[in-house]
């Protein structure tokens, strides 16, 4: 078949078509990157100008004390007592105004951050994004969750090497620090995961690392069985934990009661009185499962054959799990007691 | 009666706020702006792929039945198209892109894109600090743990942080790729394989088997450890040089083997680079005859085995491939001055 004239000045044509859109496009890119400069501009002008502000705020509070101080206040004219009132209320607006501000700069990473991805930004510049990328985070964590369920089922029932165990192992460790970094990355961002359930995550990446290392013996075969279903009942209670607190949050969040980078957490939080007591009993069973674990390591460290140091260490990270998930939730109970002895105070 | 102090203090920082209060809305409008132009930009790029690669599949149909003259022309056409890709390549280096698959597991879907020159060239600096630094330590580590401490526990921290230094590694090229830097090929996948084999080695258990590999291991890493960093040494100083001949690519990194630009300068140090390789071919033999022994009942070994002979293989093929080429240069320069 020989080569259609008209199908050859065709792609001519084309390629002068698209020639033309090539010196469009390189025209667009370079006025693209104008803006970048321009925007980039505006963002140091912008973090500057907030730390400047924050810095004369702090000297004008402290300035504030000290005329307080130094002014009892039968000396010192009622207007004023009001003006510095009303001042030191604006200032805590602003600290607030700052930190939306801030949520759409780019800014510093923190330590473990730096350490891991470097000066890179993480900031996501607007709200979509952070949402978008907050629901990936959950939907990271679900999709994991189920398998590691699946995993920690076929080392359980099915299959009982070493290998897969240490393969199993090495999903936790890999899964433990994943959940770090993304959540260094949603802190960076504004959300407010903090203390406790942040920390556990690099808890349990050094626990998983320990189990990692354990070698075959006679003493991990006595502690595998136990350990996998504890991974088995975990994995099942944080399905649960993520299932019904995304439903929560999502309803709380349409009320307008909970900020829209909140996260669902492995543990117990106020927010979740309003429907979610139910899982409270599986929460303090998977704690004391926890404080269980940490007992029989105990017991098997001192059987006179124990020659692995992972046992001690084991033991002592789940009793640091186990104190911190138990005391946490325990906090918000109290908390929620306290609140409703308030309440029939105040009826 | 005359203001006090603080309330003309609060005035001032009052004013300067509304400024800011307007600088920030301009910023946002800007970014939204900027933001409508990234998709822009990304949707034309994209679509001139599409249509280039339509026009390149109906110009090789045609190249097959055509007179002389239009197939100079098609092939000129060809190169041109070429050329488009690399423009394509820097123009998106520039803007927000998707993460690959391996990044998107890590971080999730947060853009890594450095938007400015300089903050790319800052985060390769960076890049290439956190690699000396790392080496450093691990030789450090690997001393300590050959020469010091004979415990399996202080093996293990070794390892770990063997894991987790390649692991970063791994997380910064990718970040690296997306801003532009053209490391590919071996030098990218040899790192995974470095992951895996840092995690065997943590996973063999304490025995006969182990302590006979584990000086040869140890020593191996301090000899790797050395021969890293006189490259990130030799080859920075290099590739400054060459940047400022204006030769290089501002993101161009320094790597763990010999590249093509490293012959104006840095031929001695192929010596070490190959004794390196050949020692992974022996640590490979070693750990084959360890397997055959009748005592060796742990799976390690031949993981390792194996792994090590892959390293060899990569590393000694993809150097032998470098020197290779310049053999083949030399020759043609030779001829042509015949």
């Amino acid at each position: 078949m020989l080569f259609n004239p008209t199908g050859f000045t065709e792609c001519l044509r084309e390629w002068e078509d698209l020639e033309k859109n090539h010196q469009q496009m390189q025209d667009t890119h370079r006025s693209y990157k104008q803006k970048l400069e321009e925007v980039a501009k505006l963002q140091d002008s912008c973090s500057g100008a907030i730390a400047r502000q924050r810095k004369k705020l702090k000297e004008l509070t402290a300035s504030l004390e000290e005329c307080k101080e130094n002014h009892p206040t039968p000396k010192l004219n009622p207007e004023d007592v009001d003006a510095i009132a009303e001042i030191e209320d604006s200032i805590k607006e602003r600290a607030d105004a700052f930190s939306e501000m801030e949520a759409f700069l780019p800014k510093k990473n923190g330590l473990y951050l730096t350490l891991v991805l470097g000066n890179v930004n993480v900031t996501l510049l607007n709200k979509q994004s952070k949402f978008a990328y907050k629901d990936e985070y959950e939907k990271f964590k679900l999709v994991l969750t189920v398998i590691l369920f699946v995993f920690s089922f076929t080392c359980r029932f099915l299959f009982s090497y070493r290998a897969l165990d240490a393969l199993f192992n090495f999903l936790l460790v890999w899964y433990y620090c994943t959940l770090t970094i993304r959540e260094s990355v949603l802190i960076s961002n504004g959300s407010r995961i903090k203390g406790w359930w942040v920390f556990h995550h690099y808890v349990s990446t050094f626990q998983s690392g320990v189990m990692l290392t354990w070698p075959e013996g006679a003493l991990y075969q006595m502690f595998r069985n136990q350990f996998l279903t504890n991974c088995l009942y975990q994995s099942f209670v944080q399905f649960l934990q993520y299932y019904y607190q995304s439903g929560c949050l999502y309803r709380l969040r349409a009320l307008g009661e909970k900020h829209n980078m909140d996260v669902t957490v492995e543990g117990f939080q106020s927010w979740m009185w309003r429907g979610l007591t139910f899982l409270l009993p599986f929460l303090f069973f998977g704690h004391f499962w926890q404080l269980y674990n940490s007992i029989t390591l105990f017991r098997m460290f001192q059987l006179p054959e124990c020659k692995e140091w992972q046992v001690v260490m084991c033991c002592c990270s789940y009793v640091v799990l186990f104190m911190g998930n138990f005391f946490t939730t325990l906090g918000v109970v109290y908390q929620k007691y306290m609140n409703n002895q308030d309440k029939s105070k105040i009826l | 009666m005359s203001k006090p102090k603080f309330q003309t203090e609060w005035e001032e920082i009052d004013e300067e706020y509304q400024q800011l209060q307007e600088t920030h809305k301009i910023y946002r409008q800007k970014l939204e702006e900027l933001t409508n132009l990234q998709t822009t930009c990304s949707g034309a790029i994209s679509k001139q792929r599409k249509c280039l690669k339509d026009l390149r599949r109906s110009l090789t149909k045609g190249s097959q039945t055509c007179d002389e003259k239009e197939l100079e022309l098609i092939t000129d056409i060809r190169l041109q198209i070429k050329e488009k890709e690399n423009v394509f390549f820097d123009m998106e280096a520039y803007l927000p892109k998707r993460n690959g698959l391996y990044l998107n597991l890590v971080l999730g879907n947060v853009n890594v894109t450095l938007l400015s020159n300089q903050a790319k060239f800052a985060y390769k600096d960076e890049y290439e600090k956190f690699k000396l630094y790392m080496t450093i330590i691990l030789m450090f580590g690997a001393i300590t743990c050959l020469f010091f401490l004979n415990y399996r526990v202080s093996d293990e921290i070794f390892n770990f942080l063997l894991v987790w230094y390649y692991c970063t590694l791994t997380i910064r090229e990718s970040i690296l790729m997306c801003n532009g830097s053209r490391i590919k090929g071996w030098w990218v996948s040899h790192h995974y394989v470095s992951t895996f084999l840092s995690g065997v080695m943590l996973t063999w258990p304490q025995g006969p088997m182990y302590q006979r590999f584990r000086s040869q291991f140890l020593a191996f890493s301090i000899y790797q450890s050395f021969v890293q960093f006189l490259q990130y040494y030799y080859q920075s100083g290099c590739l400054y040089r060459l940047r400022t001949l204006g030769e290089r690519n501002q993101l161009d990194l320094t790597v763990e083997g010999f590249q093509s630009w490293m012959w104006r300068g840095l031929t001695f140090l192929l010596p070490f680079l190959f004794f390196g390789h050949f020692w992974q071919l022996y640590n490979s033999v070693t750990l084959f005859r360890l397997g055959g022994l009748e005592d060796c009942k742990e799976w390690q070994v031949f993981m390792l085995a194996l792994t090590f002979l892959i390293l060899f293989l990569g590393n000694s093929l993809t150097t032998l491939k470098v020197v290779h080429q310049k053999l083949q240069k030399n020759q043609e320069k030779m001829q042509k001055n015949d």
